[in-house]
């Protein structure tokens, strides 16, 4: 145990006290604090050096060149040693060197105290007094909240200052920036970024009033929750850095969903309505305008119409009164005979004598019956 | 090869002196140095640090902010309405050797539920004292209470050693009983909306409707009132125009006119005339002969 404890102490020893810190190397191994050697020095000889120094030690404590003396059991014990601290060695330097990627931050502790953050590239953490941890701090991490319901149906919902209930999935993306301050200030960063997030998303809705949440002030609240939630965990000096919200779904909840939806049915029947409406006017002006339209046109017709009627009807007389005067009597008896001919052949003509019998025949004459017998044989 | 077989053991008894002697106390950590659970020393700073070995024991405590999140509690406003609160609250080991006397061996699970003994009582009585209503509790009065439940829950958790930062509600709801009355009121102020909605609609579809309805006389109306007055104006001008004519020989016009009158009204099968054959008309026909009347 002694001697396979040694190996790793005796390399850890070298660039320890070359590295930065005397006091480890002092307190444990006094007998060899004068071996100092350069760091790189240490990558490439310290298996030369340890096998020097353990050889002698194998060989029978007499000194470092004692080893030179060894007999064959002796050679044979060196060697296995040699190989087993050189082992030891490689074992060593895998465990004390890391690699921060440049989405990483590395964070190095000297016995368990902050020493520095480091960034992309190989470092050295010489085992066990520097030890390092390495953090993904471009990653983008994601808490969701009232998603899941159905394991916590109450998680999502949120009361609202005209005490309303609202149905509110959001989800918080942040990553590390700060690592140092990430580890050291927050026991279980996750589960704060939780609770200091659905506490400010309550507090912001519980401020509000339920009709802006569903609709215009959802980019406002998405901010303002943000904004909290960041300045909280800088309260805490978290080294968290809130990337952004989203607010997934600001709904009724589900118990009266339906109700929601029945308003938005009547907002579209009520601009139904008033469309149908719109549509009626529409058809029924256009309906009077052209009756307005067709009332005057009548109008114009019948102005036409009448005037020229007139204009025609006075042509003709003047011309017919032009020819009269030119001899009148005969025009004169002309036209009343050519209308009297006219008049006869139409009509059912009785002729009476209205001489002295005639007088007495006029009142008993059955005019009725005359114009029935008339009309019989007409057919 | 005989001090060898000494070396290896009293090498072995001087490591594991020296491992039990030093200790380290991470950037994580607090701890304390225990002889026989006597505080003897405290240790604050992360680093190396030294004891005396297997008589001493070193107890480590959490130097990060720890959180606790309450269980829900009913609390009662000055306005009687019940909310479901809960909380959490962020704190810290501020005193290691408070905290140690405080709690005992009991560690973080003991002062968990201590400092949610100091808490939740200061949420009733901020939450259930004079003026704060839960009107107050849900409105951006909010977090002014929280303060005030972080600085009362401050005073009382420091003498366990702790000091709290932040304390914040989580949830304000509505106890599970309510939750169905509040939900019967949501549904019946969206049924009012929807129905003011619908008739709002149809008073809006109605006075469109009539103001077509009126639109529609009044054009026709003005149009039949322009047809009128040009027909006035057309039987005018027919009127001039026959007076015009007309006037030249009134007597003519009269013999004329009544001419077109008779063969106009007195033409067709429905008239029947009975006249005397002393008629002008008939003048050749009795008896005459057809010679020239004797001047």
């Amino acid at each position: 145990m002694a001697g396979n404890n040694g190996g790793p102490w005796g390399g850890g020893g070298g660039p320890g006290g070359n590295d930065d810190d005397d006091r480890g190397n002092g307190g444990r191994r006094p007998d060899e604090g004068q071996q100092i050697p350069e760091i790189d020095e240490l990558i490439r000889k310290g298996q030369e050096k340890l096998r020097v120094l353990m050889g002698g030690r194998g060989g029978g404590n007499s000194g470092p060149n004692g080893s030179g003396g060894g007999d064959g059991p002796n050679i044979s014990r060196g060697t296995v040693a040699v190989g087993g601290i050189a082992a030891l060695l490689v074992a060593w330097f895998m465990a004390s060197f890391y690699t921060v990627q440049p989405s990483q931050q590395g964070v190095e502790l000297i016995l368990g105290k902050y020493y520095r953050t480091t960034d992309n590239g190989p470092h050295l953490a010489p085992w066990p007094f520097i030890s390092s941890e390495v953090l993904e701090v471009t990653q983008e991490n994601n808490v969701d909240i009232g998603t899941n319901r159905s394991g916590n149906s109450d998680v999502g919902l949120m009361l609202t200052t005209d005490e309303n209930i609202v149905d509110i999935d959001f989800q918080v993306v942040w990553n590390i920036n700060d690592a140092a301050k990430y580890l050291f200030n927050l026991r279980d960063p996750e589960a704060t970024i939780r609770g200091v997030s659905e506490a400010a998303m309550r507090e912001v809705i519980a401020a509000s009033e339920l009709a802006p949440i569903l609709n215009r002030d959802r980019e406002i609240i998405a901010d303002t929750v943000l904004e909290l939630i960041q300045t909280t965990m800088n309260s805490y000096d978290s080294g968290i850095n809130i990337i952004r919200l989203n607010l997934d779904r600001a709904d009724p909840p589900n118990e009266v969903i339906d109700a929601f939806r029945e308003v938005q049915a009547a907002e579209q029947q009520r601009d139904r309505l008033e469309r149908e409406a719109d549509a009626y006017a529409n058809r029924v002006l256009a309906g009077a305008r052209g009756e307005a339209a067709q009332v005057l046109e009548e109008a114009e017709g019948y102005r036409a119409r009448v005037v020229n009627g007139a204009t025609g009807e006075a042509s003709r007389f003047l011309a017919v009164l032009q020819e009269y005067q030119l001899a009148p009597e005969v025009t004169r008896r002309r036209l009343y005979l050519e209308t009297m001919e006219i008049v006869f052949g139409d009509v059912d003509l009785v002729i009476l004598d209205s001489g002295e019998g005639g007088q007495g025949v006029v009142p008993y004459l059955p005019l009725n019956e005359l114009r029935r017998s008339v009309t019989e044989a007409g057919n | 090869m005989k001090r060898l077989k000494y070396i290896v053991p009293v090498f072995a008894v001087i490591l594991a002196v020296l491992l039990s002697s030093i200790f380290i106390v991470d950037e994580r950590q607090k701890a304390l140095v225990l002889q026989f659970g006597q505080i003897r020393n405290v240790v604050e700073e992360p680093g190396l640090n030294f004891k005396i070995p297997f008589i001493q024991q070193v107890v480590y405590y959490e130097d990060r902010i720890l959180s606790l999140d309450t269980a829900e509690i009913e609390v009662t406003p000055s306005d009687d309405r019940r909310l479901v609160v809960d909380a959490f609250a962020r704190y810290r080991i501020s005193d290691v050797v408070q905290f140690r006397q405080a709690v005992g061996a009991g560690g973080l699970r003991t002062a968990e539920a201590r400092l949610e003994g100091i808490l939740n009582p200061q949420i009733r009585a901020v939450l259930g004292s004079e003026g704060v209503t839960s009107n107050t509790i849900l409105s951006s009065d909010r977090s002014e209470l929280m303060d005030r439940i972080t600085a009362q829950t401050r005073a009382r958790a420091l003498p366990l050693g702790i000091e709290v930062l932040d304390v914040r509600m989580k949830q304000t709801n509505l106890p599970t009983q309510n939750l169905e009355a509040t939900f019967a009121r949501m549904r019946a102020e969206r049924e009012r909306e929807a129905t003011d909605e619908i008739a709002r609609g149809n008073e809006a579809a109605q006075r469109v409707r009539a103001l077509a309805d009126r639109t529609v006389v009044e054009l026709v109306s003005e149009a039949t009132r322009e047809a009128e007055i040009t027909r006035g104006e057309a039987d005018g001008e027919r009127n001039s125009i026959f007076a015009e004519a007309f006037t030249q020989d009134q007597e003519f016009f009269e013999f004329y006119r009544s001419m077109a009158a008779y063969e106009r009204a007195l033409n067709g099968t429905n008239s029947t005339m009975v006249i005397s054959p002393d008629s002008e008309f008939f003048e050749y026909l009795g008896g005459s002969t057809g010679l020239l009347p004797l001047q």
